[in-house]
């Protein structure tokens, strides 16, 4: 899959700007970013799903076949089949009438023809692929009936159903207890590694998405600031956004107090996210960000290549205006 | 809220206009007497002077509609703001004190419920003698357990919210939460209630005229004036229609336009048009 | 020695489920399972569990929403569940709670000042509007901010104004139900960072619940751990970070990153 320059506009609004990525079969690509920050508009165009309201402008490739303007027609054929989707909620995404086996073998009854049998026998066996124990006895149970956990496990299986070569989940363990989302990030690893799918992980948590890929970008008012290997990243983040966020994530740095008794503090990002109408130009992370200077508040930076893979946008970083500051952590 | 407003609402709101407004200019102008008997002048066609012609006394049809159309709004506003008032108290009571305080309530506005109203009504009658206030007390009572229901059952879904239990940190009590809180936020679905069972109210009333258990001559009702033209229904069909007509409007006006208030109020209906 | 702040002594809250079949009993479910706890004035404890471990429940209880079924809780001495509805009302200026959900937990209809002034009206306190101006700014808001409705704030101004609501009694105690967590990442760091100012400041003693373990350790002196509805595992944070005895608690570290 391969997206480039990929921008959503709303009426007055720029939702996602410009995105380039591309997905290679069996790559597991993170996207982080707080709310607003357009990561799950970037989700819906791997799904072509953007609503009807939403102008995609640039390119989407998927397989070499052109798809940005394809009608809902060419895209339904994709998806499951190529491209499949998992929900931060797994209550709503299950029809609650109906049996959990069921809503299973519907689409590979309907998608790929097989006898109602035979279908069942494929939803136990995907059943037993995503761990769900005694998958039997699960395929006749009722969305109510079965934990969070499980349901998210039915729907992980209901994507695989019709082995699609990417899975995107869109905050699929925020609705998750902690240790209940650590099996479910493991689970779409082991997947994603033995049937070679590419997965695309979209949270806004920084330690599940660590856990979960190996490439990622973090994503912040429709732009990507900043790309490249997770662990790299996340050790060395060189936009100022990135590094804010990972300072606001309590850790055990954070811990104790200091010598005058004081509990530690957090780092802060002062303010809130911008609403998408209401950006600021120039660098979206302006007015936020704590190392300003004069191109920031009229100019897009550029994304900077900062090697091994790492890029970011940011204009400290730029040659252009190389000297005016550092950024913590280039050192 | 921006986009287009429901159908309904739109027609329901003319609709409710028209009659109100005929209801209101009654108490200024009609365009005659609306009791004054002209024997002479019985079965007259509609012409310019008897815009729909009179009746079989020959009184003028126009202004008894027009003089039966507020008789007819001011029962049923008078029997939905008690019926109403009554019953939302005793709602939020339910709500608020829970236990076998809401279950007592609400058992008995079952009961309330499975009672017909207009036996009620002729109950009433047969004890006090036919009147208007009856028919207004009778209209007020059936209205009761409607709204106790709709009250407990919004009042039921604010209590669970985060504010409640603010508000109950902060030390509130049950009753003070329920004026401060819960009240405010049932508004909206209380309001739409109540727009139609005005519309029933407008039948019910119609009905205990019909009956002539509502209002009394000379005081003109579409009811009334409809058993009357019953037997005069081959020589005047015309005195039969046009009360039916009035009734048939109003009805209609009123439940499209608590339809259309549901609509735009209710947040699940409003993502379902999105 | 002076009794502490809170205890709680054997707490257990019981719910009954709806009957399975008729004739047998209805299955009980034990929401929270003899729980024992203290704190003192001017601590923190965190409570750490994942959804419906009971943790929510305890807080229901220690704020007198509900009365255990077994044990008591004690505020100040004072066993919570036998004040009469007056002097308990009373003693709710000492303890005010904030809620997960910041766009649930302020009344839509009503202005942020009134809603911060409520817990001075319910408890008969005076001078409101110079407490809710003050309290505003404890808060890092503006006085005018008073006459704005909730839906003109952001997520994390509105947890701004639950707070500022919740200290306006200048309580000794504030339980904190998930309060951090509907935010974003770096919206939740400033509410921490307010929490801990706060609560120096004011000497506040404070429960702060969440699933969130790393969250939690940050904020906390002590942090007890829930299960089912049972105390498994409680102790210095230090100490219950560096070496978990349960290997639940461990994986409560790999969750929240402590640990991988």
């Amino acid at each position: 899959m391969e997206l480039s320059q990929v921008s959503v506009g709303f009426a007055g609004a720029v939702a996602l700007r410009k995105a380039s990525v591309s997905i290679a079969p069996g790559a597991r690509l993170g996207i982080v970013g707080e709310s607003g920050c357009g990561k799950s508009m970037l989700g819906l165009c791997l799904m072509g799903m953007v609503p009807d309201a939403g102008q995609v402008t640039g390119s989407i490739r998927l397989n070499g076949q052109e798809l940005v303007r394809a009608p809902e027609r060419v895209w339904r054929r994709h998806r499951a089949r190529d491209v499949a989707m998992i929900f931060q909620e797994p209550m709503a995404a299950l029809n609650p009438l109906k049996r959990v086996g069921d809503t299973v073998m519907e689409p590979l009854m309907i998608h790929e023809g097989l006898s109602r049998s035979t279908a069942r026998a494929r939803a136990l066996a995907l059943f037993e692929e995503v761990g769900l124990p005694d998958p039997a006895a699960r395929l006749r149970q009722y969305p109510h009936e079965i934990s969070g956990g499980q349901r998210q496990r039915v729907l992980i299986a209901l994507a695989l159903a019709c082995n699609p070569g990417l899975l995107v989940a869109d905050e699929p363990t925020t609705a998750l207890d902690a240790n209940v989302a650590l099996r479910i990030i493991d689970l779409l690893v082991r997947l994603s590694e033995s049937r070679n799918m590419a997965l695309v992980f979209i949270s806004h948590d920084l330690a599940a998405v660590s856990r979960a890929t190996d490439q990622m970008l973090v994503m912040y008012g429709g732009d990507i600031v900043e790309r490249g290997p997770t662990a790299q990243v996340l050790a060395e983040p060189r936009h100022p956004y990135t590094q804010g966020l990972l300072g606001a994530r309590p850790g055990l740095e954070n811990r104790g107090r200091t010598p005058d008794g004081r509990r530690k503090r957090l780092v802060t990002i002062p303010g809130t996210v911008p609403p998408l109408h209401d950006l600021p130009q120039g660098c979206r992370f302006s007015g936020r960000c704590g190392q300003e200077f004069a191109p920031c508040a009229r100019q897009r930076p550029q994304p900077t290549a900062l090697g091994q893979g790492q890029e970011a946008a940011c204009h400290l970083l730029s040659p252009l205006h190389a000297g005016h500051g550092t950024c913590r952590g280039a050192a | 809220m921006s986009g287009r407003l429901p159908v309904n609402l739109i027609i329901g709101a003319v609709l409710v206009a028209l009659v109100v407004g005929v209801a209101a200019l009654s108490l200024i102008w009609t365009p005659h007497d609306h009791a004054a008997m002209t024997i002479r002048n019985r079965f007259q066609p509609a012409d310019g002077v008897y815009w729909l012609g009179t009746d079989q006394l020959g009184r003028d049809i126009v202004s008894q509609l027009m003089v039966a159309a507020r008789n007819s709004m001011t029962v049923a506003l008078v029997a939905v703001l008690i019926g109403g008032s009554i019953g939302v108290m005793f709602g939020l009571l339910a709500s608020a004190l829970g236990g076998w305080v809401e279950d007592l309530i609400m058992r008995v506005a079952d009961i309330g419920f499975a009672f017909p109203a207009l036996l009620f009504a002729i109950m009433l009658s047969a004890v006090f003698g036919p009147s208007l206030t009856i028919a207004v007390a009778a209209i007020a009572f059936i209205n009761i357990p409607v709204f106790a229901r709709v009250t407990r059952a919004s009042a039921n879904q604010i209590w669970m919210r985060d504010y409640v239990a603010a508000a109950r940190a902060a030390g509130h009590g049950r009753f003070a939460i329920s004026r401060d809180h819960i009240l405010p936020n049932i508004a909206a679905p209380v309001i739409v209630q109540g727009t139609i069972e005005f519309a029933v109210a407008i039948l019910a009333e119609a009905a205990l005229s019909y009956l002539g258990l509502g209002a009394q001559p000379p005081s003109p009702s579409w009811g009334r004036m409809l058993s009357e033209a019953q037997t005069l229904m081959f020589m005047a069909p015309h005195l039969a229609i046009y009360p039916g007509l009035c009734i048939v409007i109003a009805v209609l006006g009123f439940s499209l336009l608590g339809d259309g208030l549901r609509d735009i109020t209710d947040p699940r209906l409003k993502r379902r048009r999105a | 020695m002076s009794a502490p702040l809170l205890q709680l002594d054997g707490v257990s809250r019981r719910y009954r489920m709806p009957r399975t079949a008729l004739l047998r009993p209805p299955p009980v479910l034990t929401a929270v399972d003899d729980v024992s706890l203290t704190l003192n004035a001017g601590q923190t404890l965190g409570i750490v569990g994942e959804s419906g471990s009971g943790k929510s429940t305890l807080a229901r209880m220690i704020m007198a929403f509900e009365a255990p079924d077994e044990g008591a809780v004690r505020f100040q001495g004072a066993g919570l569940n036998r004040l009469s509805g007056a002097d308990l009302r009373l003693a709710r200026r000492r303890f005010q709670m904030v809620f997960q959900d910041p766009f649930g937990s302020l009344d839509p209809r009503r202005r942020v000042g009134w809603s911060i002034a409520e817990p001075l009206r319910a408890t008969g306190a005076e001078d409101s509007a110079a407490r809710v101006t003050q309290a505003l700014y404890q808060v890092g808001l503006r006085a005018g901010d008073a006459q704005k409705y909730p839906h003109e704030f952001s997520g994390g101004q509105r947890q701004r104004i639950a707070i500022a609501r919740a200290i306006v009694t200048r309580p000794a105690l504030l339980v904190a139900d998930e309060a951090v967590s509907a935010l974003d990442v770096s919206v939740q760091a400033q509410i921490l960072n307010l929490l801990m100012d706060l609560q120096e400041e004011m000497g506040l003693a404070m429960i702060f619940i969440s699933h969130d373990l790393a969250v939690v350790a940050c904020i906390c002196d002590r942090i007890l751990v829930m299960r089912n509805g049972k105390s498994i595992e409680t102790g210095d944070t230090g100490a219950l970070i560096a070496a978990p005895r349960h290997d639940y608690t461990r994986s409560l570290l790999v969750a929240s990153g402590i640990e991988t």
